[in-house]
């Protein structure tokens, strides 16, 4: 190994370091520029507690101090299919495609498919 | 080889320097769930510290102010108010009153096409399991809306519902009132440029880091799939923008749309647009003007935003977009809508 290492020039390893550091910076920069509208975060507390695809259906069971929430995730929508808070505003919200679905007395937020590429000019909607 | 350290150094500042360079403004965004929505706060900082710092002490502000106003709260001061509708006044804090008064003057202006006495009417639309509710309960609550009842002293520093029943429901003013109070509390902590996003009620103030207006997508009414969310982009810079539209929470029955803005006089959903799209200065104006130019329709409506000096971008049953004059050049229509 030191053999290796004797053998290589200051070109050699001014390379292999440009190289390291391009593929770490790489992981910074490809998370800013990808994509990430495909997933379904449930946040309880304030804390990711869930990070589902869209595109597979399914269903989850959160406890909170209203007891069971039930998340129902169906052909790229999601929806609180069922809550025991006390105004269940977040039922009545319905499918959502993108955005946002909140029960604050449970402390349950859901994130719907954040990153929409074709819109990360803009800065906030109106609507 | 000994200056291979200052080499390595020297490439790690090429990748990561431009964008982290001391004292360079930058954008920070941070969100958190509050008023039963979604609350994005954006600045303009020299650093995150100073950024997270003014943002917090923002959330915080929107997160008491929630608190005293809060209609489905047991113990907001909404609640304690109309809990006494008919009975006797109550003592409510300086912002509660403020934002009552705020909301009684929304609805003189609009001849109460906004009303926030809208409550007990409200009440009987569940639009989740679209049950339009019978004709003679809409009738028998229709008394109960009317803002000229709610008697503000400001010296007493009290409100009250003259009549047993009545029910005030800020829901159509508070979020862009809280946006300006946010938009006021990052300003006190140093922030000169800035972004509030409470749900669909935005107040934008200074600019971005490169010196652009801050860009604001205006929801298409009629979304069918995910390419076309958005129908124009709005581009501004001091000032507010509140959407109204019959998109929101509706169901459909006999054909017919039936959503949750409702005409104050009649208890009915109006179907004069499909949204509307307010933009002035304050969150406050445009989040109950909304509301108000949907109720009255094309001509009054218009009238309205005349005589107010607003602005808006408005959708009407067609899909037609039409926008006031204060702000063309400050509309991109999408391609595809």
């Amino acid at each position: 190994m030191k053999k290796i290492i004797k053998s290589t020039t200051l070109a050699d390893r001014l390379l292999f370091l440009f190289l390291t550091v391009v593929s770490i910076s790489g992981i910074f920069y490809a998370r800013e520029a990808l994509p990430q509208g495909n997933d379904v975060i449930i946040e309880i507390n304030g804390k990711p507690a869930y990070s589902l695809p869209l595109d597979i259906n399914r269903s989850v069971s959160v406890n909170g101090p209203y007891g069971v929430t039930e998340i129902e995730i169906l052909d790229r929508k999601v929806r609180i299919r069922e809550a025991h808070c006390p105004n269940r505003i977040c039922v009545k919200e319905g499918w959502v495609s993108r955005g946002i679905i909140v029960c604050l007395p449970n402390r349950i937020v859901v994130i719907v498919g954040g990153g929409n590429e074709r819109h990360r000019d803009i800065d906030a909607i109106t609507g | 080889m000994k200056r291979l350290p200052a080499l390595f150094i020297f490439i790690l500042w090429l990748f990561f320097g431009f964008s982290c360079t001391a004292d360079k403004p930058s954008m920070y965004k941070k969100s958190k769930a509050l008023m039963d929505t979604f609350v994005t706060i954006t600045v303009v900082a020299e650093t995150p510290e100073k950024a997270d710092k003014a943002i917090e002490s923002a959330f915080s502000a929107i997160s008491r102010f929630s608190n005293l106003i809060d209609f489905f709260s047991e113990t907001s001061e909404i609640t304690v108010i109309n809990n006494n509708a008919g009975i006797r006044p109550v003592k409510v804090s300086s912002q509660t009153l403020d934002l009552i008064e705020k909301a009684i003057e929304a609805a003189e202006k609009s001849h109460g096409a906004f009303d926030p006495t809208i409550g007990p009417v409200i009440q009987l639309w569940d639009f989740h399991k679209g049950i339009k509710p019978p004709d003679n309960e809409i009738r028998r609550k229709l008394p109960l809306v009317d803002y000229r009842n709610i008697i503000v002293d400001r010296n007493a520093s009290t409100a009250f519902l003259v009549k047993k029943g009545m029910m005030i429901d800020l829901g159509g003013i508070a979020k862009g009132y809280a946006a300006d109070l946010a938009s006021e509390e990052l300003r006190q902590n140093g922030i000169s440029s800035g972004l509030v996003a409470i749900a669909g009620d935005i107040r934008a103030f200074g600019t971005k880091p490169d010196g652009m207006p801050w860009k604001i997508g205006v929801k298409n009414p009629r979304q069918t799939n995910e390419k076309d969310e958005i129908i124009a982009r709005l581009s501004l810079t001091d000032s507010a923008v509140s959407t109204s539209g019959d998109y929101e929470r509706y169901f459909m029955q006999d054909n017919k749309r039936y959503h949750h803005l409702l005409n104050p006089k009649t208890g009915y959903p109006e179907n004069n647009f499909r949204s509307v799209s307010i933009i002035t200065g304050k969150g406050v104006h445009t989040d109950s003007y909304a509301t108000a130019v949907f109720i009255l329709g094309p001509e009054k409506g218009m009238h309205f935003i005349e005589q107010s000096g607003i602005d808006a971008l408005i959708i009407d049953n067609s899909g037609r977009i039409i926008t006031t004059q204060g702000i063309k050049g400050k509309v991109q229509l999408e391609e595809n809508n």
